[in-house]
């Protein structure tokens, strides 16, 4: 596949990048902003997640009904989401839209933020807030990552609680929107069939005139220690077990190897944690993963399992973490490359696949990554480099949290939770859609 | 056919197919077999899912754990599951290393070792599963949406039921296996950069003396049909709603199709306007084209508190009925660049293409190329919309809703639609 990267930067900041690919048959381009809960205050939690869905209501030229319109006159697959610490709205059109998609993009990034469309979208934020209620392992991710982080920014819930929502202001909003929105942290990307000089030239003329603002991101280093809780849920049948502890950052070079070593111990299949736990059916489901954050990172386990087999089914988990430390073998460290590999390859033929990583990439790292050269340093991750890793991050301190029927020291959740609960995203993608693909 | 696509049934009645897409590295297999949940005993629901599971554990001269690091060791991005027709087997990598593990593929299916152990497993994953749903009542909906609206046993859940897993024993999983992993009537599709010649030769050699089996006639019964409630202390009240329409064959199916897409296609699709961002009812809502073989369906979805539920209810339906009434140019434009689009897209994955040529297969005895589809969207006149819609009203109406209360039927005052 001849792929080429082009870089250019427009005079209030702005980066544009692209990857671009003759063969494709479809572009995609996103616009990624490094902004999320972590950098929120806390009297205005949720409003990352609130405000992308704002940004589909409208510019000062454009009706919500407009934008929905235009998009899919494209024919447009489109999408936004919100984590922690990136906020991206993006599409998929064919090449003879890419310029208006580009258009579009830029037009939805100024929002009007009318105040009848923001009490309107306000219902459809704490309903998705309660669609998630009623799904505990989405409930438990962020209850374990508030856990985790304690005072850190990173404990911030992604779509906040009713009751922070319910109170959100629009002048709040687009103070935050002024403050976080600025050229300068944001990031233009597209991949596929894509005419770079042509794709600067509708960037600058519908972003170049953007006000450069700097949106600086505080990094107060977090501070971890052992926590267990325990949050009894009489309603629930299943117990739902979440864990955390450090591991390198998006910016550490240990990253690769750190994505190698979770799926040696917890991918889905063929892992240490499957072996010891899910092909002899004491648990559901025991996952391990890698989970990088903006200068900080964590590995994540979740767990799912009968309530009176939690005590055990924690305890292999926590005795296979040990173990790998002593006897990990090169077949499974080969073993778990070859398919985070495919997995690589099989991103890299779809358009979308790869504007998501290159953006996210550039967003985090100001870096662009070829594909090969995320094989070649997949490649060359040796024993010794998980070994050194598990010596550096050695799974220690780590929070446990357990969401279940399991009656014991837990803390009783009330029967309606929706006042009260911090509302959760997804466990396993850390971000929360604007729009679920049906 | 075009040279890019391929089709080739072998005397014992195993269908390959290929299509055929310069420029890919991957190359992605979709192996399905006639085992579904449909055939399943009487008695005995959930042996599809088990063995879905089971034939994994251990084939040929391999036990669990090599054939696993085996798989893995290829780099196999891989599934199994069993759905209602059938049980299917999917994997994606590298084009050779999916063409090197098709041997191991005949082992799982023709030589698996059914052992005891991990039958006791297969079957203890699948009742937790069960269990699991329970908790997220937005999965539950949907199926007890199927159960109520297919007949039996197209309906059921493809899990089974406890007691029957209960009473599951590896015996009957042994006999199942024998009478339902056979040759005619399964699938083996490959997309991506391959050389179909090779493919088909290798294939030949492998699966040429699987044995065929007589075809199962089916004993079916009708659905129970209605409105039915579900008591559950969720958060939201779920509703799920299914109608009957045109089987994928029809004549008309892509004049359907584009309906649905002015109904519940991209944001400005009429359910999403209406419902979520007219009213800020819901987060989730939507409808679209479901297909089993000899059922053409529409099931729809929207979760919301359990005060506005019923506000939701009605403001569905009164939109699924105003689509009888007609689109617009406007409408029926955006839903062909829609759908068209999408079938591009999903041109650019080899995993969308292999399922994609295998459904195709399956439910019209060959594969649509690109071009065809796009054609059959491009066809489709305002008129025949209409004409289609007019023609074709909505109903009769199953509901199934999980929640604390049940809800009012709004067609029950104004209308019939279940005479």
């Amino acid at each position: 596949m001849p792929l080429t990267f082009h870089h250019h930067q427009l005079d209030n900041g702005l980066d544009i990048i692209a990857e671009t690919n003759p063969d494709s048959h479809s572009i995609a381009v996103g616009m990624f902003v490094g902004t999320g809960a972590r950098d929120e205050e806390v009297t205005i939690n949720g409003v990352s997640h609130f405000l992308e869905h704002m940004m589909f209501k409208g510019s000062e030229k454009y009706t919500w009904e407009d934008v929905n319109r235009i998009f899919d006159e494209m024919g447009a697959r489109y999408n936004a989401s919100t984590s922690q610490e990136m906020t991206a709205y993006y599409a998929n059109v064919l090449p003879e839209f890419t310029d208006r998609a580009v258009e579009h993009l830029a037009h939805l990034l100024r929002p009007a933020i009318r105040l009848g469309d923001f009490t309107t979208e306000k219902k459809v934020i704490l309903e998705e807030i309660a669609s998630y209620l009623d799904d505990p392992g989405h409930r438990l991710y962020e209850i374990a990552m508030a856990e985790h982080f304690g005072t850190h920014p990173l404990s911030q819930s992604i779509l906040g609680s009713a009751e922070s929502v319910q109170k959100l202001e629009r002048d709040q909003m687009t103070q935050y929107f002024t403050r976080r929105y600025g050229p300068g942290n944001m990031v233009l990307a597209a991949t596929g069939r894509v005419d770079f000089p042509q794709f600067i030239k509708i960037a600058q003329r519908f972003c170049g005139s953007w006000r450069r603002v700097d949106a600086p991101r505080h990094h107060p280093q977090p501070v971890h220690q052992n926590r267990r809780r325990t949050l009894v849920d009489p309603k629930l049948n299943r117990q739902y077990i979440m864990g955390f502890t450090p591991g390198p950052s998006a910016q550490d070079e240990r990253r690769f190897a750190a994505r190698v070593l979770s799926d040696v111990i917890g991918d889905s299949e063929g892992s240490r944690f499957y072996w010891a736990l899910v092909d002899n059916a004491i648990a559901e489901e025991a996952d391990f993963g890698f989970y990088p954050h903006d200068r900080c990172g964590s590995y994540y386990l979740s767990l799912i399992c009968d309530p009176d087999r939690t005590d055990e089914a924690i305890d292999i988990m926590l005795r296979e973490l040990e173990k790998v430390k002593h006897d990990l073998t090169p077949d499974e460290v080969e073993r778990a490359k070859n398919k985070i590999a495919s997995s690589i390859v099989l991103q890299g033929e779809v358009p979308l696949g790869r504007m998501r990583a290159i953006g996210g990439q550039w967003i985090y790292n100001k870096e662009y990554r070829s594909l090969e050269q995320d094989l070649a340093t997949l490649m060359a991750i040796t024993p010794q480099s998980l070994q050194s890793l598990m010596r550096d991050f050695p799974f220690d301190p780590m929070t446990i949290v357990e969401l279940g029927p399991r009656p014991g020291k837990g803390i009783l959740i009330p029967t309606s939770t929706a006042d009260t609960m911090k509302s959760a995203a997804r466990a396993t993608a850390p971000a929360a859609d604007l729009w679920p693909i049906t | 056919m075009p040279e890019r696509y391929y089709q080739y049934t072998l005397p014992n009645g195993l269908t390959l197919l290929g299509e055929k897409m310069p420029g890919m590295q991957s190359a992605a297999m979709t192996l399905l077999v006639p085992a579904g949940a449909a055939v399943d005993l009487q008695g005995a629901s959930g042996t599809a899912t088990v063995l879905s599971d089971l034939v994994l554990r251990g084939a040929g001269e391999r036990d669990s754990r090599q054939l696993t690091d085996y798989l893995d060791s290829l780099g196999l991005q891989r599934s199994s599951s069993a759905g209602v027709h059938h049980t299917r087997f999917t994997a994606a990598a590298l084009t050779e290393r999916v063409i090197e593990a098709l041997p191991t593929y005949l082992d799982i299916i023709r030589h698996p070792h059914l052992p005891e152990p991990g039958f006791q497993a297969a079957r203890d994953l699948t009742l937790q599963g069960l269990e699991g749903i329970e908790d997220e009542p937005r999965q539950k909906v949907l199926i007890k949406l199927r159960e109520r609206y297919f007949p039996w046993p197209y309906g059921r859940n493809t899990m089974g039921d406890p007691e029957d897993l209960e009473a599951l024993t590896l015996r009957i999983c042994k006999s199942q296996h024998q009478k339902h992993y056979h040759a005619n009537g399964s699938i083996l599709a490959i997309a991506g950069n391959i050389d179909f010649d090779s493919f088909r030769r290798e294939a030949e050699t492998l699966f040429g003396d699987w044995p065929a089996a007589a075809e199962q006639l089916d004993t079916t019964a009708p659905a129970p049909l209605g409105v039915h409630h579900v008591e559950h202390p969720s958060e939201q009240t779920h509703i799920g709603l299914a109608w009957p329409s045109l089987e994928e064959i029809h004549p008309d199916y892509y004049v359907l199709r584009l309906a649905m897409e002015v109904l519940s296609g991209g944001m400005s699709g009429r359910l999403f306007t209406e419902v979520r961002e007219k009213r800020g009812l819901v987060y989730n809502v939507w409808a679209g084209y479901t297909s089993l073989k000899g059922f053409g369906s529409i099931m729809g979805y929207a979760g919301t508190s359990n005060d506005r539920a019923q506000a939701t209810l009605d403001t569905f339906i009164d939109e699924v009925y105003r689509l009888g009434e007609g689109v617009t140019a406007a409408e029926l434009d955006r839903a062909k660049i829609g759908l068209k689009a999408a079938t591009i897209m999903q041109g650019e994955s080899t995993s969308s293409r292999s399922g994609s040529i295998a459904h195709d297969f399956f439910m019209r005895g060959r594969i649509r190329t690109l071009d065809e589809i796009k054609k059959g969207i491009d066809d489709v006149t305002l008129d025949q919309v209409n004409q289609f819609l007019k023609t074709n009203k909505p109903g009769p109406f199953t509901l199934v809703t999980v929640g604390p209360k049940p809800l009012k039927t709004p067609w029950s005052a104004t209308c019939s639609p279940c005479t």
